[in-house]
């Protein structure tokens, strides 16, 4: 399957999971986007723990940000693959990464690059050998539950809001 | 329900409970909202694809597993032990829960939070814990409203579905002290407000684990809320634990779990977080370092490997086989009286509990089939509750009437004159029967067809 097929599956099952995806071409256009989605609201606190060159990029106001991970109400952070069969992104520990930080907050907004969607669960699976790191987490759409009558609620411990960004 | 770690040796009352459910109109619509959108939903996330291949490899891999289990089980341990795991082996409820305690003692955690796991629930760990002092706090939201009523869960995947609304503003208001109110989405909130505070302050988070890896040591949990990401990443220590049967080979199986378990579970193509987890963490800035202790539970499962009725363990607990059943689609998880509801939950209470306790269990069922049909892990459930009935007949369990019908019966067809007599007879007897218990399960019954069937094809 060529990279386009790949990218339009990914962004389309992150979608029916409830994430808004949009595409930038360069570091340019991704800070136009976050400073539109970082505008969007008064009294917000934004982690960004800049371990990544592309978060490291990212502009962020430097009044709204805060190294509290805890009391943070936005999470913005690089995954480092993605699955585009099931529209899921994917963290690990490795580099110092806190995985509770993309769920403390209430909108998690993620960058992710082209190069490292993964076509198939199996494509990821295979590249993880016997020896994967300490701890891998899956995030597909934003947190939600059923359990009050069947009605799908967003929110209820990770992030109401999910934003994708593909460069 | 009971909570305790002896298990009681009187039978399950299904037939009272099965009629207490059926007299609640409110849990009778909640329940059939229930099995009919995860049944279409399974559906609709399964057409198209090659299920029935998938099942085919799911269940040889699970029989891979169990023709082998002791070996990956051993293979399991010590691969979480080389990546810094602490592993421990508890061969029954009472020495699990007791190594759970040791554990939080030696660390004097007092505040626990959990991650939805029913092998807890099994076990009857928060009880235990309780009665150590340790307030466990489930975070899973349908287990944390059992947990403030008081219940145990109904259903698999939504544990509280048993509640309406009303039923949890109510029990939110009272138990929580918030101003009363039955909108879902503000019910939720509040209880993520109550619930974020416990996962800051826990000193211990502990869970099951949907699968356990065995080549890797790895555990594998899925939730849809975030609670498992949390409760293994917030407190400082993740105690797991895991049921011996939850073992698949390799990271390299994930992909076909990862496919057939939310599918059949909620119909969804993968639940909104998923963890796999290997090994302690190294210390990493302010969340200090992470004390990973997995606490392998055997609690019957070597008994039943070694049972006709070993295939019970493929089970993966997406609870499908509940939603397909007519009878649970009737009368709901309560019924059942033990941990685990429906179709899987009769056969395997009878295995773990005996079938003294759980004969009543196995009258809950119609044998149509329905729920080895969208079994994933094509575990035999009706092969495996025939069995168990036949064993119930041995052991005679069943009603004297019944017995004593069934002799009456095997008794006539031998002899066809006596076989005639006894149709002669009941046509006079049987309509004077269903009028005198007309108020009765008899005045229910059909009445005999004016010709017989032997006489229809000849």
């Amino acid at each position: 399957m060529n990279r386009d097929r790949i990218i339009a599956d990914f962004a389309f099952n992150a979608t029916r999971a409830g994430a808004e995806v949009v595409r930038a071409k360069d570091t340019e256009e991704m800070n136009r986007i976050l400073s539109l989605l970082l505008r969007e609201r008064d009294s917000i606190l934004i982690y960004c723990p800049g371990l990544t060159e592309l978060e490291k990029a990212a502009s962020i106001p430097p009044l709204r940000l805060t190294m509290d991970y805890k009391a943070a109400t936005i999470c913005v952070e690089e995954a480092e693959a993605a699955i585009a069969e099931t529209g899921t992104l994917i963290y690990s520990n490795q580099g110092g990464r806190l995985l509770s930080a993309g769920l403390l907050a209430s909108h998690h907004v993620v960058m992710i690059r082209e190069e490292n969607i993964h076509e198939a669960l199996d494509d990821f699976f295979a590249h993880l050998g016997d020896s994967p790191p300490a701890y891998l987490a899956f995030e597909t759409g934003p947190s939600r539950t059923a359990d009050i009558e069947l009605q799908i609620t967003l929110g209820v411990h990770g992030p109401e809001r999910l934003t994708i960004i593909l460069l | 329900m009971s909570a305790k770690n002896e298990i009681p040796t009187h039978p399950i009352p299904f037939r009272a409970l099965a009629l207490r459910s059926l007299s609640d109109p409110e849990l009778r619509a909640t329940l059939s909202l229930v099995v009919e959108t995860f049944t279409q939903k399974r559906q609709e996330a399964l057409a198209g694809l090659p299920w029935e291949e998938w099942r085919e490899r799911l269940s040889s891999l699970r029989l891979q597993i169990l023709n082998d289990l002791p070996a990956f089980v051993h293979l399991f341990a010590a691969r979480a032990r080389a990546v810094g795991a602490t592993v421990h082996q508890a061969l029954d409820a009472k020495s699990a829960c007791e190594i759970v305690t040791s554990i939080l003692r030696e660390r004097e955690a007092r505040r626990v939070v959990k991650s939805k796991s029913m092998i807890s629930e099994e076990i009857h760990l928060n009880q235990h814990l309780r009665e150590q002092g340790i307030e466990a706090i489930e975070t899973d939201l349908g287990e944390y409203i059992n947990q403030l009523a008081g219940h145990g869960p109904s259903h698999l995947i939504v544990p509280a579905i048993h509640h309406n609304r009303r039923r949890i503003g109510q029990l939110f208001a009272h138990k929580l002290n918030v101003p009363y109110t039955e909108d879902p989405v503000e019910l939720t909130r509040i209880a993520r407000k109550f619930l974020r505070e416990e996962f800051l302050r826990a000193q211990a988070g502990i869970t099951g684990a949907n699968f356990a890896v065995a080549e890797t040591g790895s555990l594998v949990l899925f939730t849809n809320e975030g609670n498992g990401r949390l409760v293994t990443t917030l407190p400082p220590l993740h105690l797991a634990l895991v049921s011996i049967d939850k073992m698949i080979p390799s990271t390299g199986d994930l992909p076909l779990v990862v496919r057939l378990l939310p599918r059949s579970a909620t119909g969804q193509i993968l639940t909104s977080y998923l963890s796999v987890i290997t090994g302690a963490r190294e210390a990493a800035g302010s969340w200090g370092a992470h004390e990973l202790h997995i606490v392998l539970v055997d609690n019957g499962r070597s008994r039943i490997l070694a049972s006709p009725y070993r295939e019970m363990l493929k089970c993966i607990r997406c609870g499908a086989c509940s939603n397909a059943c007519p009878i649970y689609r009737l009368v709901g998880g309560h019924a059942y009286g033990s941990t685990y509801p429906g179709p899987m939950g009769a056969v395997l209470t009878a295995l773990l509990e005996g079938m003294e306790r759980a004969h009543p269990l196995l009258d809950g069922s119609t044998l149509c089939g329905a729920c080895a049909e969208v079994c994933p892990a094509k575990v035999p459930l009706v092969t495996l509750l025939r069995r168990l009935r036949e064993q119930k007949v041995e052991a005679r369990l069943t009603p004297w009437v019944e017995r004593a019908a069934m002799a009456g019966w095997a008794c006539a067809v031998r002899f066809p004159l006596l076989y005639r007599l006894g149709k002669v007879a009941a046509g006079v007897v049987w309509p004077v029967a269903k009028r005198i218990g007309r108020n009765t399960v008899l005045g229910r019954m059909p009445d005999f067809a004016p010709r017989f069937f032997r006489r229809r094809i000849w």
